[in-house]
């Protein structure tokens, strides 16, 4: 099956500044792939050297199955929604969709048709004929992605779709994002710094720094590789606390059992070097013990304690 | 349930640069900017023709002479206007982040440019329509008012199309709008700059060459000499040469630099 993306050592560089180096990936269809990395890492560079804006200053890559050397062919399949697009003012939204849905080659009738279908779905039908000077941030961004979507592409890239919304507004886009993908069957190159948003609709993860690939892979196998659990955080009633400290410090494999911070029956087990399965002994403890844990969590586990270990680490 | 696309979506489109074009012009005037434009060179108009036809002060010039001058600033004002509309074509969009959107289509850069040109156009050609009942007003019994319009639009066709043309090569090359309109003008300053020289500067081979080369003043030569000196079409056809070669040459290097420049960022980097 050809993959809806692949790069081989692709590099983008602008005089002697390294945007992207050497970058080599693929993306099969229909997968959500998070790309993830501090400001500068290359996401945005990545984005559109492979949506044929910028020319790769080495290297070769294919979408949906069409080389880099057929640029129109590649705009023609995927649908983008830059990083901080900008939108006509004095155009409505039905105006704006109608209007890309002609550049791709709708007619009069079916350019309409599709934005008024289009505006119904990311939920901006009721505002379809207001002007986008009118729109809020987050209707924009759901106004973009109706754009990224008029094609009926195979691949769509956004970039930092949730930049500078809401809670409400980032949920909102981020169940878009998850419908594309499932009842469209596109493949999604998500590119964001927000590490929840990877976690809640990303099957798999790139990580960029400084231009460089970092790590690939699930979420899971990424924070696994990355960062042994190094502390687990636990909460207890209140009247357990002192119980459940000596219970835990007399167990093989944790080190210190220390108070956290401002939150009343929570405890931080420092652990030993042997990883998660040094908290066993304590929880095994604590409920001989009969102390009920109310909650649990390894810390140095999740994806971003593995973000951070590997962009500090390069 | 997100939509697809279905069967009727061809993938050839017919003429983006029409469609380019269409969503550009009503931009240029449905939202407001040409109507507000159009609205600015008609008073200019009104002024000049209220000057020349009613003030028994200021009235020296002869109705040729009238009519020749009123043409003369509508071409020079009309064209500027063609000017500023291609030099905020590219650079315009580039600052107000719209033109990644655009570039992410499958429309060729060749086709955008087209489409920008054209509306730019438009509003020369609403500048020379706004002229017509001015032309035919400071006209009547002289009969000039027919010769007037036919030069009128074809010397100001010519000069807007090549004014046009500069602006959208400077657009494409620059990264804000500021900078864009600033240089266009500039350089049509610099193309103005022969007609304010002395007369007696503007006399002798060297002065004539100098009015020749420059496709502004060898245009405006032309309609002079149809209008006051009561020449035919072709007697003076040489002085439509340098704004012939100029509106060619331009909008020839436009195509070539809107085809292989317009990037999101200025001309050479990306």
């Amino acid at each position: 099956m050809t993959p809806a993306i692949k790069t081989e050592g692709i590099g983008k560089q602008y005089g002697s500044v390294v945007a992207l180096a050497n970058l080599t990936f693929s993306v099969q269809a229909g997968e959500v792939l998070g790309v993830l990395g501090p400001n500068g890492a290359g996401k945005t560079t990545a984005i559109r050297v492979l949506t044929t804006i910028l020319r790769p200053s080495s290297g070769t890559f294919s979408v949906a199955g069409v080389p880099h050397t057929r640029p129109s062919a590649i705009r023609r399949l995927v649908g983008v929604l830059p990083e901080s697009a900008g939108y006509p003012p004095r155009q409505t939204g039905e105006e704006y969709l109608h209007y890309f849905a002609r550049l791709f080659g709708h007619s009069r009738a079916s350019a309409r048709a599709r934005a008024e279908k289009l505006l119904t779905q990311v939920g901006l039908s009721d505002r379809r004929h207001s002007l986008i000077a009118g729109y809020s941030r987050g209707m924009r961004q759901r106004l973009g992605i109706a754009r990224a979507l008029i094609n009926d592409p195979q691949v769509v890239f956004l970039d930092e779709p949730t930049l500078g919304l809401e809670p409400a507004g980032q949920r909102q886009v981020l169940a878009l994002v998850r419908r594309i993908a499932t009842e469209r069957g596109a493949t999604v190159l998500l590119s964001t710094h927000l590490l929840a948003e990877v976690e809640e609709v990303c099957s798999r993860v790139l990580i960029l720094n400084r231009g460089r690939l970092t790590a690939e892979g699930t979420v899971s196998e990424i924070a696994r590789r990355a960062a042994a659990p190094r502390s687990a955080r636990l909460r207890v009633h209140a009247e357990h606390v002192d119980r459940a400290r000596q219970t835990l410090a007399g167990s093989a494999g944790i080190e210190r059992v220390e108070p956290a911070d401002g939150q009343l029956g929570s405890l931080i087990a420092m652990l030993h070097r042997q990883g998660p399965a040094a908290m066993n002994e304590g929880l095994k403890a604590l409920a001989d013990a009969e102390i009920p844990v109310l909650a649990f969590e390894l810390e140095g586990a999740r994806l971003s304690d593995a973000f951070l270990a590997m962009t500090e680490q390069s | 349930m997100i939509a697809t696309a279905g069967p009727n979506v061809r993938h050839r489109r017919p003429h983006a640069w029409a469609i380019v074009a269409e969503q550009e012009l009503r931009d240029l005037w449905l939202g407001g900017r040409g109507l507000l434009l159009g609205l600015a060179f008609s008073v200019l108009l009104s002024i000049i023709a209220y000057l020349t036809a009613t003030n028994q002060a200021l009235n020296f010039l002869e109705q040729r002479e009238s009519v020749n001058l009123t043409l003369q600033v509508a071409i020079a004002v009309g064209s500027l206007l063609a000017l500023l509309a291609a030099a905020d074509a590219v650079s315009g969009e580039r600052e107000r982040s719209t033109l990644e959107s655009v570039l992410l289509t499958p429309v060729s850069r060749l086709e955008l440019t087209g489409g920008k040109m054209l509306a730019a156009l438009s509003l020369w050609l609403a500048a020379f329509a706004i002229t017509i009942p001015y032309v035919w007003f400071l006209g009547r019994g002289v009969q000039l008012v027919g010769h007037a319009l036919l030069t009128g639009i074809v010397v100001g066709t010519l000069l807007a199309l090549f004014l046009a043309s500069l602006g959208m090569i400077v657009s494409v090359f620059s990264n804000s709008n500021r900078v864009s309109l600033t240089l266009s003008l500039f350089l049509l300053l610099a193309i103005f700059a022969p007609t304010q020289l002395p007369s007696s500067a503007q006399k002798g081979w060297a002065g004539e060459f100098l009015l020749r080369v420059n496709p502004l003043t060898a245009g405006e030569h032309y309609v002079g000499k149809i209008l006051v000196s009561g020449h035919t079409w072709n007697e003076d056809v040489s002085w439509l040469i340098s704004p012939v070669v100029a509106a060619a040459v331009f909008s020839v290097v436009a195509a070539i630099v809107g085809a292989r420049y317009i990037r999101l960022g200025r001309g050479g980097g990306e």
